[in-house]
């Protein structure tokens, strides 16, 4: 078959019923590529010598080298079959677990599917996966078993070995249709019965439960894969030979005159020939008889591998050809390696593009038989019926179904993701010298490639397009950006599914949240895109800059695409990130985002080699996230900058294509920094080893006082007492305070944490008040903060937190952090934070502000901001002020006589802060100061210090960042996913079965400090049968801690001397101390008499 | 003819020696490299680990071992655990090489971390993380002096790094009310020290809102204070004027 012009395939665009957009699927290394490569060959693009070797459509290097494909990439080829000639929009996708997404937008833009399977290894979970994806898009899938030469060659089987061999794969597959179908079945009468439930109509006298699920009233014999329904092919790609039983029987009713249709029927099952009868009967098996499919079909394959490459018998092989009727050529025949006279003789015999194409072109369905249920599913966004939108947009629902490229029908373009392409790559950026000193030399280097250069040329000369060519370079030239340097052009892939592209027209954009039926009460009737809808949201305008061609590699410009057809679109990267809707009718509703089965999870943060090379690396991320359906980049409060992908391989791809491509600098990928929360416990009432506790803890109190006063660490002016008050004076002796820590019912940490919103708000308006403003606060907020305090004081109850929700001074870190800080002084009467709710009786303002009362304030957000045990914020902390003496008998004096470095800058900037505000407040009172430097920045320093101390008084633990994860997995690698989720300390929650298939949904959580890595691992160890998703749920308290040490007797005897063993939370807080510079308690070398006598150059 | 047999010697090998001199004698004690400053900080709590030998000595390279009766005039005990425990203690040593490279690592951390915490990158007004600033440090050639405070030498670091990459100390947001009749002569000299001016509002009083650096906050508050006589105000809005949460690109 000679190649194809670009006229040819533009002519055979316009006609929808001869078009199949189909793609290839399955698992990593079935041979997609290889197949691809030999459909490619039956177009002349390649030559077929090459096919199977070159892998055309794996364009990237790193492809090329690892040997996966690693992107979905299409090709547009030409088909003659019959009388008829079709256009395959043909689309190769990645087969590893990591490129999944790959696989969805491939499998979006199609209507049918070639799913191949490795003869060999049977059904793999890739395969269960694309069989899935396929199934939950609607589009219909053939089956190619792949690789049938192993069998002959690797596994020695025999031909009746192989078919039985054969029929189980194809029970496998079956199998996995099958459970797709029954859980279909199932949630339909799931969702019938709550429907049912919900209109209140229950059956109530007759109690007689029907236990047949509907299965049976459903008719599924269409959806499995045989061979006499013509939608299964037997195949070998690398050898270039395929067949369906449909091209024997039609050999064979010649040969042995049986009919064409009875043959058909009878060529897959168990059939055998009756040669004396002449006949064909049933039951070949319980005879011990070949059945048909054997003695027809694999024998005659298995006789020739036998004598090409396994007895390489000359003679014999002369037989087999002539009695085959091919021509072979002398050079084939005399190769040393077989595997080429194989070839040259198979590809003749029985192609393999042949016996795929055919089935495509007869068993998928081409873009004007969509089915009516999947333009609704497409059009349906998220829990919306398709009855409940808007009539215009139902009525598009005939566009669809239509698929016409009449000029009037509205243009409906769905762009599953973009792709980066160089500019130089592109059609219109190559100039025509270049190209052709470029092809003289591929032509001396490359011959297979010819064909598809000559073509190249051809469209070339086409004058049309090249002025158009030329116009498009002048426009390009003006854009001084452009000319900067070679930078990425993004090209959507896209599919028309109704109406004609044209180049420059322009279209709206729809986001994913767009409503359709909002657009259209907005827009005037009958619009353009033209016109200005900057008011609508998730809607915009662009122009189709360029429309292209995709074929492999290469890129040919078009003018228009009419309907049914895949195209490239040039210039939308400011409009679409990754995947959108484009249409003329604003009517048109976003399609469903597209569905992933794996999602993004292996995080890692990304640092330039150079620091100053940080705006490169940005915009190299920006430009990653649009060319990657599945990658995610953010930046975190940290500064750090997260890239999340789907698996090792997909991050490998990730950094390479940022390196090389988008941001073109040398970038370093680490594990991300885990966040650590601190916290106090209430005493634990046993230890270690499950001994009862009495007075031990107490004791342990007073033997810390002890330790410090010993080791000299407490002052005079610091005293600690029995119960965890800590009472500390400043330096100048002038102030007092005594701070104790309690912990906070895990609730209110909770209701704290997720109200942080009302509280800042209700900090900004105590501000407010303080300066004498009276800011309005709508009633909204009002009743959130009236809310949150009736759930407080719900929440903390008994005696100790008597009234306690009245005397909050001040949350914190931040002001609205987890934290309290509770006033408990006696004889102070502070206004509440409340007191914006209670705005009637201004009377009770006149308890004024103590000074320094915000001096305390910054000490406590000081201390809740970096706790002791490691720099980390605190959490669910109360700090209890109980005492506060203030002797403000120093002589007033001028504050800035001082200059004091060695405080905390910080601490003695707010100092001053304080300071001055209340000096000018007050007309300078209390600005006493000394070679301390201002009161209020020690009274700072002394509250933190204060509130570090009676942290430390209690027992002190940490927190833990949580990620609930949910992993699905079949039964039998259950056991394993225990294992890898035990080692890293994760917690199962519960595992349940999904009805109607033998998956487990497995919930659990697991230390965010434990999961790099995990994922990968998981795979691993389960081979890809388990996938697991983490989203960040919560904190939780390590139970262990950090600080613990062996006191009694049986703890000695459990744990040793030192304890060190598998302290997790020691673990993590030396790692945190470590990574910030901190002290950590360790010694430099474990042993002493162990070190190195010699010295360094020795 | 002898032969010299040293059958009785002990020879010290990997010594690290803690010298004291009091009562006007000296004295030394024999330790293991690398071990005094764990012993110091209370990591080491096994003083067998540390010490080589209980002895004390008056030259350990010698190995003269110190008298008794000097011991106890100068210590007033006998007990030479005792006595090698104050030595330990207060006496000054060679610090070992493994343990001068991991105070300055953990320095160079220290210092890292105060750089992080203290600056943004100007155009995110995100901070950068402490691995970048590290390797940033090194970019520069910048050597850890071990007996400058860290927090001293990380304003030292922040001034060396401006040159070589984007980065300035978190601008702190501030609110200034100056009294109407001194506001315009006030507003002149402040000009300089304000960054960004966010708002301006005047009526009565003069009220802005602005971004400063920290470095300077002492004189605007000074300058404030002094020229107004108190009638003037200054509010601190936030330490630290950053980004915050997640951001998606």
């Amino acid at each position: 078959m000679g190649h194809t012009s670009l006229e040819k395939i533009i002519s055979l665009q316009r006609n929808p019923a001869n078009i199949r957009n189909l793609c290839i699927l399955a698992h990593v290394d079935h041979g997609k590529t290889t197949l691809a490569d030999c459909l490619v060959a039956s177009n002349g693009i390649i030559s077929s010598r090459l096919a199977g070797k070159l892998r055309y459509l794996d364009s990237r290097e790193d492809e090329q080298i690892r040997g996966i494909t690693m992107k979905s990439s299409a090709i547009s080829l030409h088909y003659s079959h019959g009388d008829q000639e079709y256009l395959l929009n043909l689309i190769d996708s990645p087969g590893h677990v990591d490129f999944s997404s790959e696989v969805s937008t491939a499998v979006r833009l199609c209507d049918g599917a070639v799913v191949v399977v490795d003869a060999v290894e049977g059904v793999c979970p890739q395969t269960q996966v694309v069989l899935r994806q396929a199934w939950l898009e609607n589009i219909r899938p053939v089956l190619v078993i792949n690789k049938i030469d192993r069998l002959v060659v690797e596994l020695k089987l025999t031909s009746q070995e192989a078919y039985t061999h054969l029929k189980k794969i194809l029970e496998q597959v079956n199998a996995v249709t099958g459970t797709l179908f029954t859980s279909k079945v199932l949630e339909e009468r799931a969702e019938k019965e709550e429907e049912k439930e919900k209109e209140g109509e229950k059956p109530s006298g007759d109690q007689v439960y029907d236990w047949s699920a509907g299965l049976e009233e459903v008719d599924d014999s269409h959806l499995y894969f045989s061979p006499d329904q013509g939608n299964v092919v037997f195949a070998s790609a690398i050898d270039g030979w395929g067949f369906s039983i449909r091209q024997f029987a039609h050999i064979y009713s010649e040969r042995m005159g049986i009919k064409k249709e009875v043959l058909l029927k009878t060529l897959w099952g168990d059939f055998y020939l009756n040669m004396k009868a002449k006949r064909i009967m049933k039951g070949a098996q319980a005879k011990g008889k070949k059945p048909l499919f054997v003695q027809l079909v694999l024998d005659n394959i298995w006789s020739l591998y036998d004598a090409v490459v396994i007895r390489r018998d000359k003679e014999k092989v002369e037989k087999v050809v002539t009695s085959l009727g091919v021509k072979v050529m002398a050079r084939d025949s005399r190769h040393s390696d077989p595997k080429v006279l194989l070839s040259a003789i198979c590809s003749q015999w029985l192609p393999v593009s042949q016996a795929v194409l055919s089935m495509v072109c007869e068993k998928l369905p081409s873009p004007l038989e969509m089915a009516a249920e999947r333009v609704e599913k497409l059009m349906s966004v998220g829990a919306r019926r398709f009855d409940s939108l808007p009539e215009q947009t139902q009525h598009l629902k005939t566009a669809f179904l239509q698929c016409s490229s009449e000029e009037k029908a509205p243009v409906i373009v769905f762009v599953s993701k973009m792709f980066a392409v160089d500019a130089k790559a592109l059609p219109q950026h190559r100039q025509r010298g270049v190209l052709l000193k470029a092809q003289t030399h591929k032509l001396k280097t490359c011959p297979p490639t010819l064909s598809r250069l000559i073509n190249m040329q051809r469209t070339r000369t086409d004058l049309v397009s090249l002025s158009a060519n030329m116009e498009n370079l002048t426009l390009k030239d003006s854009k001084p950006e452009e000319e900067e340097e070679p930078k990425e052009t993004f090209v959507a892939f896209a599919r028309v599914y109704s109406g004609v592209v044209r180049r420059g027209q322009r279209v709206f954009v729809l986001g994913p949240k767009y409503d359709p039926a909002q657009g259209l009460s907005t827009l005037p009737e009958g619009c353009s895109a033209s016109d200005d809808v900057s008011e609508i949201p998730h809607l915009s305008c662009c122009s189709m800059e360029n429309l292209y061609l995709l074929m492999g590699r290469e890129l040919e410009e078009l003018q228009e695409v009419p309907a049914g057809n895949v195209l490239g679109i040039g210039g939308l990267e400011e409009y679409v990130l990754k995947s959108a809707t484009l249409s003329t009718a604003p009517a048109c509703p976003p399609f469903t985002p597209l569905n992933f089965e794996a999602t993004p999870i292996v995080r890692v943060a990304i640092e330039p080699k150079h620091p100053s090379e940080m705006p490169k690396l940005v915009r190299g991320m920006r430009l990653l996230n649009q060319a990657d359906p599945c990658a995610e980049v953010l930046i975190q409060e940290t500064g750090e900058h997260v890239l999340v992908t789907a698996g090792e391989v997909h991050l490998q791809r990730c950094l390479d294509d940022l390196r090389d491509r988008f941001a073109k600098i040398e970038i370093s990928a680490s594990e991300p920094i885990i966040p650590f929360r601190e916290t106090v416990v209430r005493p634990p009432k046993v230890d270690m080893v499950n001994e009862e506790l009495g007075k031990q803890q107490k004791v342990a109190i007073i033997h810390q006082v002890k330790e410090e006063a010993s080791q000299g660490r407490s002052s005079d002016t610091l005293h600690l007492d029995s119960s965890g008050l800590v009472t500390l004076t400043t330096p100048n002796r002038l102030a007092t305070v005594g701070i104790r820590a309690i912990p906070l019912p895990q609730e209110v940490t909770r209701l704290l944490e997720s109200s942080s919103e009302v509280i800042r708000t209700l900090e900004q308006v105590n501000m407010s008040l303080r300066e004498g403003k009276s800011l309005d606060i709508s009633v909204r907020t009002l009743e959130a903060i009236s809310d949150l305090k009736a759930q407080l004081e719900s929440l903390l109850q008994g005696r100790k937190w008597r009234n306690a929700v009245e005397r909050i001074w001040a949350f914190g870190p931040r002001r609205y952090g987890p934290n309290i800080l509770l006033n408990s002084v006696e004889g102070y009467q502070r206004p509440s934070v409340w007191q914006c709710l209670s705005r009637g009786d201004k009377a009770s303002e006149a308890t004024a502000l103590r000074d320094f009362d915000n001096s305390i304030i910054s000490g406590f957000q000081l201390a809740a901001l970096s706790g002791p045990m490691c720099e980390e914020p605190l959490m669910g902390v109360c700090f209890s002020v109980e005492r506060w003496d203030v002797q403000s008998t120093a002589p007033p004096q001028h504050q800035d006589s001082v200059e004091d470095d060695s405080t905390d800058h910080e601490a003695t900037a707010e100092s001053n802060m304080e300071g001055s505000s209340e000096t000018s407040a007050r007309g300078r009172v209390a600005a006493s100061s000394d070679c301390y430097g201002p009161v209020s920045g020690q009274l700072i320093a002394a509250v933190k210090e204060a509130c570090r101390h009676a942290f430390q008084a209690q027992p002190q633990r940490l927190m833990a960042a949580m990620y609930t994860c949910e992993i699905m997995a079949t039964a039998d690698v259950l056991g394993r996913v225990y294992g890898v989720l035990g080692k890293r300390e994760g917690r199962v929650l519960h595992e349940e079965m999904k009805e109607g298939t033998d998956m487990f949904i497995i919930k659990a959580v697991l230390p965010v400090a434990e999961s790099f890595g995990f994922a990968d691992e998981i795979r691993k160890r389960t081979s890809g049968l388990a996938s697991p998703q983490l989203v960040f749920s919560h904190w939780e308290v390590i139970s262990s801690d950090p600080y613990w040490v062996p006191t009694t007797e049986e703890e000695y005897l459990h744990f040793g001397e030192k304890a060190d063993s598998e302290n997790q939370a020691l673990k993590y807080m030396n790692a945190v101390r470590r990574r910030k510079g901190l002290y950590v308690e360790e010694k430099i070398v474990e042993h002493a008499e162990k070190q190195r006598t010699l010295g360094k150059n020795k | 003819m002898s032969i010299f047999t040293p059958t009785n010697q002990i020879r010290l090998t990997n010594v690290a020696v803690v010298r004291m001199k009091k009562g006007g004698k000296r004295f030394e004690i024999a330790c293991y490299k690398n071990k005094v400053m764990s012993w110091r900080s209370g990591a080491e709590k096994d003083l067998d680990e540390v010490l080589q030998t209980h002895s004390v000595f008056v030259n350990v390279s010698k190995g003269q071992v110190a008298k008794k009766d000097d011991l106890t005039k100068a210590f007033g005990t006998d007990d030479l655990t005792e006595i090698c425990k104050q030595i330990l203690a207060k006496g000054e040593l060679q610090v070992s090489d493994k343990e001068r490279q991991s105070q300055l690592e953990t320095m160079f951390r220290d210092i890292a971390t105060i750089v992080a915490e203290k600056c943004v990158n100007p155009e995110t007004k995100r901070p950068y993380t402490v691995s970048l600033i590290e390797r940033a440090m090194k970019d520069i050639h910048y050597s850890v002096k071990p007996n400058k405070s860290t927090k001293q030498q990380a304003l030292e670091v922040i001034r060396q790094l401006k040159e070589s990459m984007e980065i300035q100390r978190a601008h702190m947001r501030l609110r200034l009310v100056l009294p109407a009749k001194e506001a315009k002569r006030l507003k002149e000299k402040l000009k300089p020290l304000l960054q960004v001016v966010e708002s301006e509002d005047f009526d009565e009083e003069l009220e802005m809102v602005c971004l400063v650096d920290p470095g300077c906050f002492r004189e605007i508050d000074e300058l404030i204070r002094c020229e107004t006589r108190g009638r003037g105000s200054l509010e601190v809005l936030s330490l630290k004027d950053v980004e915050e949460g997640d951001e998606k690109l």
